[in-house]
């Protein structure tokens, strides 16, 4: 049986817990052990430890890492800060052995050691390069119906491709996200700004404004090109911009209209048969029509 | 984020030690930098309209103008998307200027406010990120209360914390770490 260590960073546990039981939901149902890692911490974000120095960095993400190999397993993220900000810190570790001997004085004083075996996934790559497209689709029990999404990669799941160990073919014009809903029966269709930025992050929390007009910008391009039933993301901060963020631009009369947003595990749990009301419990733009087109409905 | 207004650079305002500095704080290949544009093409704080974008902020790190960009604040609005580091063709890593001119900034606390909470929460819950009413919000996912990170585990959070005390937030934390 496959396991796998569930990093949950801040922002899924605390802001968007659905995801957080969606995930595990939809890693049971593909026969994965999720691992508790008891006592890890931020990844750090990048606005934190990243932020004040290199080392510190690498110690902040080392301490998590070290969690995961000290119980023997990979590690999986639904955040792209974590994704990025973890691989990034192993990238310098690897690349610079003083900085990884600095890391071991300093967890060597609290009894911890980073070796560096663990593997840190997003959900993207490890459901299409570990679990597979077609051990992803057996799972399907409501197939997707055609539904048509349109895709929010995320900019931590692609770039600085030197720090990832899996990636796109092309990391400007990602793919293996679209064939993930393929698989699961749903419609995914290019569209011309997929691999702009959401605006949330650093941006949302300094420049609120530039960043929900940044967010407009993508969104409109996404209503006049596909009209989509729903936004799929494959990051937990893109989901908070597409669903809470575009429910603020529709309550200050900003945009017309509303698209419904889900994280990729989200979609995938509610095509398993995970509780619905769990899976969607903190959306802020109502999902109806889209669990009427995946239970079978029109 | 108030709006800045950048006007004509003054090169008399340039300091070597500056540049030095930052070389020291990451941006190593600060110098490599040739202005072509292709981060800036990219670039979100670019793209939203913060004036003081990447290609502009590299420009001026290379001519060590320090007053300017520790006064500024759009380093803090930068998405850490790296879309810059894969397009550069110089090499320069132009994140790596950010974060330097970010990390020079903490030294003489000119930084947001945001930016110490984030670290607050981080030494005090191992969350950065460390939303009011969480658990009501878990338990309408039908999860507990509290999850299973350092948030769950005094002495684990603890150990976690004497981490975080062997490092560079010993000397810059504006707020006591115990």
């Amino acid at each position: 049986m496959k396991k796998i260590g569930f990093f949950l960073g801040c922002n899924i546990p605390f802001n968007r817990p659905d995801v957080e039981y969606s995930a595990r939901y939809m890693l049971n149902e593909l026969g994965v052990e999720v691992v508790e890692l008891e006592g890890a911490t931020c990844c750090p974000a990048y606005g934190t430890m990243p932020s004040l120095d290199i080392v510190g960095w690498a110690a902040a993400s080392a301490w998590n890492l070290a969690i995961a190999e000290e119980k023997g397993v990979d590690t999986i993220t639904g955040c792209g800060s974590c994704y990025g900000s973890i691989n990034e810190a192993k990238y310098y570790m690897e690349k610079h052995p003083e900085i990884k001997q600095k890391v071991n004085e300093i967890l060597g004083k609290v009894g911890k050691k980073y070796e560096g075996k663990a593997t840190h996934w997003n959900f993207i790559n490890y459901l299409h390069d570990e679990i597979g497209l077609d051990a992803l689709k057996s799972k399907i029990k409501y197939p997707l119906n055609g539904l048509v999404v349109a895709l929010q990669t995320g900019c931590h799941n692609l770039w600085p491709s030197r720090a990832f160990h899996h990636n796109e073919e092309n990391v400007f014009f990602p793919k293996k996200l679209k064939e993930i809903v393929e698989a699961a029966g749903g419609s995914a269709p290019h569209y011309s700004t997929l691999t702009d930025c959401c605006g949330m992050g650093a941006l949302r929390s300094n420049a609120p404004e530039k960043s929900l007009a940044l967010f407009k910008k993508k969104l409109d391009v996404i209503k006049e090109e596909l009209n989509p039933d729903v936004c799929v993301t494959g990051c937990s901060s893109c989901l908070l911009q597409f669903d809470a963020g575009q429910a603020l631009l529709a309550e200050q009369k900003k945009i017309n209209y509303t698209i419904p947003a889900l994280h990729i595990v989200q979609l995938l749990a509610i095509a398993m048969g995970a509780d619905v009301e769990k899976a969607t419990a903190m959306a802020s733009i109502p999902l109806n029509g889209v669990i009427t087109k995946i239970k079978g409905g029109n | 984020m108030e709006e800045v207004t950048v006007n004509v650079i003054d090169l008399t305002q340039g300091d070597e030690s500056f540049v030095k500095e930052l070389k020291e704080l990451g941006a190593e290949e600060l110098k490599e930098c040739i202005q072509c544009g292709k981060c800036a093409s990219t670039c979100p704080m670019a793209l939203s309209g913060l004036e003081f974008f990447i290609k502009r902020i590299i420009h001026a790190a290379n001519l060590g103008l320090r007053d300017i960009l520790l006064e500024d604040s759009s380093v803090w609005g930068c998405q850490s998307c790296n879309r810059c580091v894969e397009v550069c063709p110089m090499d320069v890593v132009p994140y790596e200027v950010i974060q330097a001119v970010r990390r020079a900034a903490m030294k003489v606390e000119s930084c947001p406010a945001n930016t110490y909470e984030g670290l607050r929460n981080l030494y005090r819950f191992g969350h950065a990120v460390f939303p009011k009413g969480f658990e009501e919000r878990r338990k309408k996912a039908g999860l507990p209360e509290k999850p299973p990170t350092a948030l769950s585990n005094e002495e684990l959070l603890k150990k976690y914390r004497e981490v975080l005390k062997q490092t560079v937030l010993e000397e810059i934390a504006p707020f006591p770490l115990d």
